[in-house]
């Protein structure tokens, strides 16, 4: 009988945990050099020799068993719970080749669970590189283990990994360290209560402020002799388990490993030197950022115009072959500008997450970090927060959620609460086409005003998620100690594999996740536009045609007047109207009113809204912005699209927050509904009054 | 001559002496930030702060606020 | 008949739309997420 085994990959991060876990399973993940970039359970099945199949989960990176992260938390919890649906039988242990000694203070630890532990030395490709080498043998019978030594990057060692695994029941289980050594009356004290349990993990249960099965914990606590270690005390223990495993490995790599400096070559001092530089590195961090942008504006605009005129097209020939009726209109009118919609989001989304994704896999972020860490302290954020406010461009969701790795409670919550301003891809079609609609072409010291005016609101978008940091600093009365350690891993060469699974990835989950939401949404909002209740909308054809009887209209310009009535008393004209009172201070009318209600569930919904609601019932195949500027204001007269309600709306979409994603998100990383309602009032409320105080300077 | 880590200049080699554990997170011990071990200023950010470390073959950053609670004895100049 | 049949497939999909919509927003996420945020950072250094 073949049993699955349950298998854990754990390792420290930068060590190239994922792309062992990607050469285990085929099934191909994200491979980072951020840390905590690993944060979603990851599980894949892996055939081993005879038959066997392993069920592997990548546990999120780790320095230790030590839970410093929310993502670590993760690992520590599942070791810990022998009843877990998961528990592994056996843990792999990846580590890096350059930073054994560092990576063997997680295996010593794992060892001392007595769980089953194979170790992998990975990236063993660059040993000749690095002048070091290992006498396997020895250290497999100093760590009592079995070591294999992998290079995921040449595909090597793979198969005798996998044979290693299926072996698991030949793994030794003694521990490396014992438990009683770091202090041995408290531990003899422990062993006295609970016999029957395995020290080093009562230890971890103690030390650990997570939460283990149910039991465990309140056990030990109802023993008053333990409580009375402060937590000073603690510490101090901690620190001294850590010292002895220090000892235990320093004395094992002494004779195990030996390093031949004069070979080694160091390329990381070289560029280090450049991309660290006082003057330098900030130059050289601000060039890949204008770079960014350039590609994001200037590369994706001839796919995003193909896509733009291919839908135009599709929707016009649908209309003319399909046989009429409600389901056709429904098709060219709702579904298919919908689609365009999100399709025209792909190229820029794509490009973003290509440049996050290289500068992530070459472990240039971490210097990134380095460089604006005390620029970002003077806002109340840490230099990590510069990762999730760039994200954040591309989209706040996965920039919350790259969060989770900032050590302070206080500058995570900054960062959270504040990301939202930054310009994320949503807002850009809705500025895209305000831009074009108000703003002149014309050129101001070679740059165009219109170009100008985007790169200002993303400014705006930027200086707005600071400055509200600089005063939630001030007001947030958190105590919370901030630490700051980083990891700087050495450069590599992003993998192109990798690479393009993350941009395949994140484009997929964006089509398909906040694609269908914007699929439905003009789905609904079509029936809305096209229906609506009592006369003026059922015999809108009989009171159009008397109101116009004496004027002679074209039979064309019969129909438009008859769609617009319509569209006017359709169950969505009658709620914009509606709103109507609200938003005319900002120089809105009842159209704009409905495009921005229903973009508080996503803003792109915006575009969307305006090109259903002034395609519904026109024929003529006409771009969304010829129609936008040929509207009128009711009240006022003019175009209702001007200067000053475009600015106006400029400014809305800048500061409120219309995305009910992200608000989800808030609320589970922060696990209260208190901070994302606080950031819907604050900032829906902020974007109106500055809304109204433009278009009432402006007008 | 003992000092605190906040001291160290760049390209300075100096040796752990002490850490006070209360103020550091354990974190950093297990990156190898113990006493004994050998530190050395890789390079600094402006106002020095923070500073980038090679401790012990690990490489890493910490801010000048944590950096004054290791105590080390330079070794070379 | 044909209009008929133009008009079913259109509110079918309005009804798969809004169903969709529903349960996105307002249903009470099924699966049990952890506890994440419970936890005080600051506390396990």
């Amino acid at each position: 009988m073949s049993k699955q085994i349950n298998v854990a990959l754990i390792g420290n991060p930068n060590t190239g945990k994922t792309s062992v876990f990607n050469s285990l399973t085929g099934l191909n993940q994200k491979v980072g050099n951020y840390p905590g970039i690993t944060v979603e359970k990851k599980e894949g099945i892996c055939k081993l020799p005879r038959g066997v199949k392993a069920h592997i989960i990548d546990l999120p990176g780790t320095y230790s068993l030590n839970a410093s992260s929310l993502d670590e938390n993760v690992v520590i919890e599942l070791l810990l719970n022998k009843n877990d649906k998961d528990f592994p039988d056996v843990a792999v242990v990846v580590s890096d080749v350059e930073n054994l000694k560092r990576n063997l203070l997680l295996f010593t630890q794992i060892k001392d669970l007595e769980i089953p532990t194979v170790l992998v030395i990975n990236m063993s490709d660059r040993m000749k590189y690095k002048g070091i080498s290992l006498d396997i043998p020895y250290l497999e019978s100093q760590l009592q283990t079995k070591i294999a030594l992998v290079s995921t990057r040449k595909n090597e060692g793979i198969d005798n990994l996998k044979t290693l695994i299926s072996n698991y029941k030949e793994l030794s289980i003694t521990p490396c360290l014992n438990a009683s050594e770091i202090d041995k009356e408290y531990f003899d004290n422990l062993r006295k209560a609970f016999p029957n349990q395995l020290l080093y993990k009562l230890w971890l249960v103690i030390t650990q402020d997570v939460n283990f099965g149910k039991t465990d914990r309140n056990e030990i606590d109802a023993v008053a002799d333990f409580k009375t270690k402060t937590k000073a005390d603690l510490k101090r223990l901690q620190q001294k388990e850590t010292i002895k495993r220090y000892q235990f490995i320093n004395n094992t790599l002494k004779k195990g490993q030996t390093i031949d400096l004069s070979t080694a070559k160091d390329l990381r001092i070289k560029l280090d030197r450049i991309l660290t530089h006082k003057i330098w590195g900030y130059a050289i961090f601000l060039v890949i950022l204008l770079t960014i942008f350039q590609a994001i504006y200037d590369w994706s605009a001839i796919p995003m115009d193909f896509i733009d005129s291919s839908f135009a097209s599709l929707s016009e020939w649908t209309k003319n072959s399909l046989p009429e009726g409600a389901f056709t209109s429904l098709l060219a009118e709702g579904i298919i500008p919908g689609l365009g919609g999100i399709v025209i989001f792909i190229p820029q989304i794509a490009f973003l997450f290509l440049f996050i994704s290289v500068l992530e896999e070459s472990g240039y972020m971490s210097r990134v970090v380095f460089l604006m860490d005390r620029g970002m302290r003077r806002f109340g954020l840490s230099g990590k927060s510069v990762v999730p406010l760039i994200s954040g461009t591309a989209c706040a969701i996965p920039a919350i959620m790259a969060t989770r790795n900032i050590e302070s409670w206080k500058e995570r919550l900054i960062t959270i609460l504040v990301t939202p301003f930054t310009t994320c891809s949503a807002r850009l079609p809705v500025y895209l086409i305000i831009i074009s609609l108000v703003i002149p072409e014309g050129r101001f010291l070679g740059l165009g005003y219109q170009a100008l005016t985007l790169m200002l609101l993303y400014l705006i978008g930027f200086g707005a998620a600071l400055i509200s940091a600089m005063i939630l600093n001030k007001v947030l009365k958190i105590k919370s100690k901030s630490f700051f350690v980083v990891e700087m891993p050495n450069y590599k060469l992003p993998l192109i594999k990798n690479v393009a699974l993350t941009v395949v990835e994140k484009t997929k989950s964006f089509v398909f996740g906040a694609g269908k939401i914007i699929l439905a949404i003009s789905i609904v909002l079509w029936f809305l536009a096209s229906y609506g209740p009592g006369e003026e909308f059922n015999n809108a054809e009989e009171i159009v045609t008397e109101k116009f009887a004496s004027k002679h209209l074209t039979e064309e310009e019969l129909q438009n007047e008859i769609a617009s009535q319509k569209l006017e008393y359709s169950f969505i004209g009658l709620t914009g109207r509606a709103i109507e009172p609200a938003i005319r201070p900002l120089g809105y009318d009842w159209k704009i009113g409905i495009a921005i209600v229903s973009s508080f569930a996503a803003r792109e919904v915006f575009v969307g809204t305006l090109a259903t609601i002034y395609s519904v019932g026109s024929d003529e195949e006409e771009t969304i912005k010829n129609r936008m500027a040929g509207e009128v204001n009711p009240i006022l007269g003019g175009p209702l699209f001007n200067f000053a309600s475009g600015i106006s709306l400029l400014l809305f979409y800048a500061f409120a927050m219309q995305c009910m994603s992200t608000l989800a998100i808030v609320k589970r990383e922060t696990n209260s509904w208190k901070w994302p309602i606080l950031q819907l009032v604050l900032m829906s409320v902020f974007a109106y009054v500055v809304a109204f105080i433009a278009f009432q300077i402006l007008i | 001559m003992q000092v605190t880590l906040a001291h160290l200049k760049r390209g300075e080699r100096a040796i752990i002496v002490d850490v006070s554990s209360i103020n550091i997170p354990l974190k950093l011990l297990e990156m190898g930030c113990l006493p004994g071990n050998e530190v050395e200023l890789v390079q600094v950010a402006p106002f020095s702060d923070p500073m980038y470390l090679n401790i012990n073959g690990t490489h890493l950053a910490i801010r000048k606020e944590t950096a004054i609670h290791i105590i080390i004895e330079i070794t070379n100049e | 008949m044909n209009h008929l049949l133009q008009n079913i497939l259109a509110f079918t999909l309005l009804f798969l739309a809004l169903g969709f919509l529903v349960k996105k927003f307002f249903w009470k996420n099924s699966k049990p997420t952890k506890d994440i945020g419970k936890h005080d950072c600051d506390n396990c250094h």
